[in-house]
């Protein structure tokens, strides 16, 4: 890392400007003092001065003046205003003024070109400093926040990471808000719900007195997001847990279940779309998209009861509710929750080999002599297989989301079914902390999939290097 | 060469479509024709499935004789096409795929109008045919014989402009004289056969233009629509539910939906409860009726609703860019956060459960995907030059984004919204069935379900009828979508 170029560039970013400042602001405050000082023996400023009195000497001043006045004159002419003669000298003046500066701005500088000097600016000092090892290893000391920074900067790929997760940290902060404000507006009354009818006012108002509920929307959101970050989200309204707790007990069975069927699903649809791409308008292509049609429209939790018909009631194959100790009763629900998953990445598998197939590059390949499965596993499923990926994020979000009926129809004590059943009271830490928790995982995951892309798509790694 | 020209002809590939759709169909009525519970067969469902098969081995053999007339000549002989009046036959069995089919095999020259024609004459049909189900009820709506005899009339007159179009409608031109057609047809639109009212503005365009394309976009669209045979079948179901829905207020009597009938509690399926009834009595083939008028609603509004103040989004962060686009973007990238369904639980967790609360749940979380989408397309319209054109002439920003950018960057949006309409639809039934949606004394297809599944043991057919309805509405959405993609935008695709 070159501490002084990477200055530079950062300090001409507009979004790491300030951060630059503020971080390093021992260090900059150092090198501001040394520009004032050099400022005024710079030899930038000594010339401006002296070009700047020889204008004011000369006839140019004059000759801007009168330019200036007739300018002035055939304007208000134009517009039919009248200016008192007071007013109308001031404007001539300022207006000449700001032309002469100019002109000796571009005077000074035709002359520092001639003999080979530049301005000095504040980075330029900054970077001077920078280049002197003393001044350096202070500022190391000092400006440690800045050097943290810089070397984040100087990495392109670091630099994305980094970027991307202070994007998602923001959108997690955001998600909580927006949760907690619905939940706060609720016009329910939690107290009420869950002591009862015949609840007097005073043990309402000690349930809200416990709970933090009678306290402003600015400190509970406070407090709320501090839970959400220490893990620490106090009891549930109803059945006294710790809400935290129990949402990690809850989550890996809703983790475990999602990612099972994600796995399936994947390992059958891609070869599925390719196949479909392939041999397009055939009686599998046809086929397969039309059973791929029914799975995007199949509601999940009318799959998993005509699941639960045919193989548990009827043909007693796997047991009907799920239970951790048999790994039989994985099936069905994997199944339900991957149904809507396998279609639409069978359809979008088919849909970008398609795109892809017909590509120049493709014709490149087939007559350079490759085979067909050289071409299909170098260079077709490679390229198709980046907006693949983006349909799985995507719907691994909705699965995660959508696992809620699922677990309900087989019964699964996941994060899901936590949610709804919580929501009758409704209990504020519970679902706060469930969908909130929920959101944070599926953008950790979209943060690992951008990531993954910047490493392995190489049009995004050239891409990066000039970030 | 021979194997190109077979497989780019559209009668083939319609032919080899609906053949396998059929078996496969067929295949799935064989299998739940053996009852596993008590070890036999189910007569009238193995007759049906039997018909089935027998239709979809003669498409199959006609699919085969059209591969060969066009591999020898190039063309479909007009014997073969003569075969498609036996295909016909299978609308009897309610099997549209092959009826399309041969509707499309049997007229050489076929145009827009005529297909729209046909299929506003079936939606007619079908609506008098499940209307007419009632007259097994022990009793019916006081409205039901005055409605059917209007339905029979205007189906008749359905019929004969059908005729009309088929007789006088030579390529592009329309024959004047059929305006007063044209506008009748929209005026019988007002039963829900929304086909009619496509069928009358369609002359009604043809013979204002005598022939010139000037409005060459709608026609091109609806060619290729009416062209294809799926996205036909899904506009049909769409169209059909719907004419259920408005015809159902003066059919079917509400009454036999909601109110408790403790003399005919849990009936399986017979003529006068075609669907059977559930734990209190009511039909469950009335309720499904009107259960679409619910999901058709919530699909539409909580569609509608996002795709105007998403597109609105879109549209003004996509247009102005810099700053207003990164505010609204990372704004909405909260949104994009939350998985739709656990936003619609959160919000129906405060608010409470009813119907609207429900089209205001589902409609936040759709909102940033159209947002991206209009964003997307209107980053691209504002750099076309016509755009530049009305900016240098000092058109007001708002005036060039509405004359503009949004007419010009409107079909994707079409596209995505006719998708997720279907999402829309199995979501409401989900969030009811969690008993999160519609107020439970409502029939709604999700509550209906969520009330059979308590009895899937011993009475299935409660919860599998209208889980059917809603694959089928889905289904429906989902093949209007893939048909409007492709006839909007094929690069979509």
């Amino acid at each position: 890392m070159k501490p002084a170029a990477t200055y530079a560039k950062m300090y001409a970013d507009p979004s790491y400007k300030y951060f630059l400042l503020l971080l390093g602001a021992p260090v900059n405050l150092a090198a501001l003092v040394v520009y004032w000082v050099q400022r005024r023996k710079d030899a930038y400023h000594v010339l401006y001065n002296e070009t700047h009195a020889a204008l004011l000497e000369s006839d140019v001043k004059l000759r801007i003046e009168a330019e200036t006045l007739e300018q002035l004159r055939c304007k208000m002419s134009f517009f039919g205003e009248t200016l008192s003669p007071e007013r109308l000298r001031r404007q001539v003046e300022s207006v000449t003024a700001d032309k002469l500066r100019q002109q000796a701005v571009i005077e000074t500088e035709r002359k520092l070109e001639r003999r080979g000097v530049s301005e000095s600016s504040y980075v330029g000092v900054v970077q001077n400093l920078l280049a002197r090892p003393i001044f350096f290893g202070f500022s190391l000391i000092a400006g440690i926040l800045m050097y943290a920074l810089m070397l984040v900067y100087s990495n392109p790929y670091v630099k994305y990471i980094f970027e991307r997760i202070v994007m998602s940290l923001f959108v997690i902060l955001g998600v909580s808000v927006l949760v907690f404000t619905i939940l706060y507006l609720s016009p329910m009354n939690p107290a009420a719900n869950i002591l009862g009818e015949t609840a007097t006012d005073e043990q309402i108002a000690q349930f809200n007195r416990i709970y933090g509920l009678d306290q402003s929307y600015l400190v509970q959101l406070w407090n709320n997001i501090k839970g959400i970050l220490t893990f620490d989200l106090g009891k549930s309204f109803a059945g006294n847990e710790q809400v935290t707790a129990t949402i990690a007990r809850k989550f890996p069975i809703t983790l475990t279940l999602t990612v099972i069927s994600l796995a399936m699903s994947v390992l059958i649809a891609i070869p599925i779309g390719i196949l479909s791409a392939m041999k397009r308008n055939s009686f599998w292509d046809y086929s397969f998209m039309f059973i791929a049609l029914i799975g995007l429209s199949i509601p999940s939790f009318w799959q998993g009861l005509i699941f639960i018909l045919n193989f548990s009631i009827k043909l007693h194959w796997l047991p009907a509710t799920y239970n951790p100790q048999n790994a039989l009763s994985l099936i069905m629900p994997t199944v339900v929750l991957g149904t809507g998953l396998t279609a639409a990445v069978a359809r979008m598998t088919r849909s970008s080999t398609l795109e892809v197939i017909l590509e120049d590059y493709m014709v490149t390949a087939k007559a350079k002599g490759l085979n067909q499965r050289q071409i299909l596993f170098r260079h077709a499923i490679r390229n198709a297989i980046i907006p693949i990926i983006t349909v799985i994020g995507l719907q691994f979000g909705a699965m995660l989301g959508g696992s809620a009926v699922t677990e309900k129809v087989f019964n699964i004590s996941g994060i899901g079914s936590y949610i709804v059943d919580k929501q009758f009271i409704p209990d504020i830490p519970s679902i706060l902390g469930g969908v909130v928790y929920t959101a944070i995982t599926i953008s950790l995951i979209n943060v690992i999939i951008d990531v993954l892309y910047a490493f392995f798509d190489p049009r995004i790694r050239t891409k990066m290097k000039h970030y | 060469m021979a194997k190109l020209t077979f497989k780019s002809s559209l009668e083939y590939s319609e032919a080899t479509f609906s053949w396998i759709v059929t078996a496969g169909i067929a295949v799935i009525l064989l299998l739940s024709s053996y009852d596993l519970w008590t070890q036999a067969v189910r007569p009238s469902v193995l007759i049906i499935a039997l018909v089935y098969l027998l239709f979809a081995l003669l498409q199959l053999g006609l699919a085969w004789r059209i591969r060969n007339d066009i591999a020898r000549s190039g063309a479909i002989r007009s014997s073969t096409r003569a075969l498609g009046y036996i295909q016909l036959l299978s609308l009897f069995s309610g099997n549209l795929f092959i009826t399309a089919s041969a509707l499309h095999l049997i007229k050489r020259d076929r145009n827009t109008e005529y297909t729209l024609a046909v299929y506003t004459l079936l939606t007619g049909l079908f609506v008098i045919a499940i209307s007419a189900l009632n007259l097994f009820k022990p009793y019916v709506a006081d409205t039901f014989l005055p409605a059917i005899s209007l339905l029979l009339i205007t189906t008749g007159f359905h019929l004969i402009s059908l005729l009309l179009v088929a007789r006088f409608m030579k390529g592009r031109i329309a024959a004047p004289w059929l305006s007063p057609v044209a506008i009748l047809l929209i005026l019988t639109s007002v039963t829900g056969n929304l086909f009619a009212l496509l069928l009358g503005i369609n002359l009604l365009i043809k013979i204002r233009h005598n022939g010139k394309p000037a409005t060459a976009k709608w026609e091109e669209v609806w060619g290729k629509l009416t062209r294809s045979t799926t996205s036909m079948i899904g506009l049909f179901f769409i169209v059909f539910l719907f004419s259920m829905a408005v015809c159902s207020y003066f059919t079917f009597d509400y009454a036999m939906a909601t109110e408790n009938n403790y003399s005919a509690i849990l009936q399986h399926p017979s003529l006068a409860y075609p669907l059977g009834t559930d734990n209190f009595g009511r039909c469950l083939f009335t309720r499904i009726v009107f259960g679409a008028r619910i999901s058709l609603i919530v699909g539409f509004f909580s569609t509608l609703i996002p795709v105007v103040i998403g597109g609105a989004l879109g549209a003004i962060s996509g247009y102005y860019g810099r700053r207003t686009d990164n505010i609204i973007m990372r704004l909405l990238d909260v949104l994009y956060a939350i998985p739709g369904i656990l936003l619609a639980i959160a919000i129906i967790a405060a608010f409470g459960a009813n119907t609207f609360n429900l089209i205001i749940a589902l409609s936040v979380g759709a909102i940033p995907t159209y947002a991206r989408t209009m964003r997307a397309n209107v980053l691209l319209v504002s750099t076309f030059e016509y755009v530049e054109a009305a900016r240098a002439l000092g058109t007001r920003d708002l005036l060039i984004i509405i004359k503009h950018i949004i007419p010009g960057s409107l079909a994707p949006m079409i596209v995505k919204s006719t998708l997720t309409i279907g999402a829309a639809v199995i979501s409401t039934s989900s969030l009811s069935f969690l008993g999160l949606g519609v107020e439970p004394h409502i029939p709604e297809w999700g509550n209906i379900l969520k009330l059979g599944s308590t009895y899937l043991e011993s009475h299935s057919y409660l919860a599998i009828y209208p889980g059917l309805a809603i694959i089928l509405l889905v289904l429906s959405f989902n093949f209007l979508g893939d048909g409007l993609r492709d006839a909007l935008d094929p690069k979509l695709g």
